[in-house]
């Protein structure tokens, strides 16, 4: 081989590992997955984290004193817990009524003297889920529409045009929401300054909104029907 | 002989130091131009074993496939058809049949020392 040819072909070796390096690099790095949260974000994850955890532990302990609870007792005291047990639960649900402070928040048709006149207004699901949504969000404990609890599996659909909840007919307006919360003024603050409001008015409806120290909130009467579990993992 | 090996060495560890990436967008140019590359390679180690190698051919041959390879991808990419894979099957055909005749060669060469010693 000529020495010209020689230093030719080894520059060319030399383009070709410096592609195949970088190829091999840009084909690994995909795999990786890149970390952009900067210090506060993990802090912030961080805490999340503990919360869940503390969360977490306590259910442990209290699921703990329950198992002790039913191993030191009598029979007749096993008894006792696991109807306290139940009932425990069934409150959860919301099987039974429930007193306390919240707000009473009334939704109620507003009228425009308008020439062509209007038709009267009607709650749709959609206005309906958005609400309840808010409401959860902002520390709703429990609700209930009209005389429907809404518990965690209460259906809220439309039907031939109208609004169905726990597959009864809400009615027409103006409809009345219990709301209980922790803390009732704060849960009536956030409300009167969300943008809800204003999706409300849009739709011919207003929102009055009352703080009430004492609330009966109906139970759910209604069978629980709970045919899909599935496991959600993580 | 070594020279090359050495230089493919070098090539490679500045590869990786740089640490030098792709956007995605252009790793398929990537990925064929460093098939082309292969193909070049094997195809001057051939031309090297049938004693016609010219420095000029395997050099335009190294470019003019890379650039052709580039070219084919990036009319694909603009037309929304996957014509870079026309690039990989001709490339990948020419690679097996450089690398069969390569083995034919030296199995040949080996063949023909062994009947001279005889």
């Amino acid at each position: 081989m000529k020495k010209r040819t020689k230093w030719l072909v080894s520059i060319v070796f030399l383009f070709i590992g410096f592609m195949v390096a970088v190829q091999f690099q840009t084909t690994s790095y995909e795999s990786q997955m890149r970390e952009t949260r900067d210090v506060w974000e993990v802090r912030e994850e961080l805490q999340r984290q503990q919360d869940a955890q503390q969360e977490l532990l306590e259910s442990i302990s209290d699921a703990d004193q329950t198992i002790e609870d039913y191993e030191q007792q009598s029979s007749g005291e096993q008894l006792d817990t696991l109807i306290e047990s139940i009932e425990v639960l069934e409150e959860r649900v919301g099987l039974n009524k429930v007193e306390g402070a919240g707000i009473e928040m009334t939704i109620a048709p507003i009228f425009e003297e308008s020439v062509t006149g209007q038709a009267y207004p009607e709650l749709s699901p959609h206005l309906l889920h958005r609400l309840l949504n808010e409401l959860n969000t902002y520390g709703a404990d429990e609700i209930s529409i009209g005389e429907e609890r809404i518990t965690n599996l209460s259906p809220i659909r439309d039907v031939n045009g109208s609004t169905y909840v726990n597959n009864r007919p809400i009615g027409s307006l103006p409809i009345t929401l219990k709301v209980l919360a922790e803390d009732p003024a704060k849960l009536r603050n956030y409300m009167k300054a969300s943008p809800t409001q204003d999706i409300f008015n849009i739709d011919n409806m207003e929102m009055k909104i009352e703080l009430k120290d004492s609330l009966l909130l109906p139970e759910f009467d209604g069978a629980l029907h709970l045919e899909i579990l599935e496991e959600t993992g993580g | 002989m070594w020279l090359p090996i050495l230089f493919l060495i070098i090539g490679l560890t500045l590869g990786v130091l740089t640490d030098i990436r792709i956007p995605d967008a252009y790793s398929d140019y990537l990925s064929i131009a460093v098939l082309a590359a292969f193909d070049t390679l094997f195809g001057g180690i051939r031309a090297q074993l049938e004693k016609n190698f010219d420095d000029t051919v395997f050099l335009t041959g190294f470019i003019f496939n890379i650039s052709l390879a580039a070219l084919l991808a990036f009319i694909g990419v603009q037309l929304g058809v996957d014509l870079y894979l026309a690039a990989v099957f001709a490339f990948g055909v020419r690679l097996f049949r450089n690398l069969a005749i390569i083995r034919r060669m030296i199995i040949d060469q080996k063949l023909l020392m062994k009947f001279r010693k005889k």
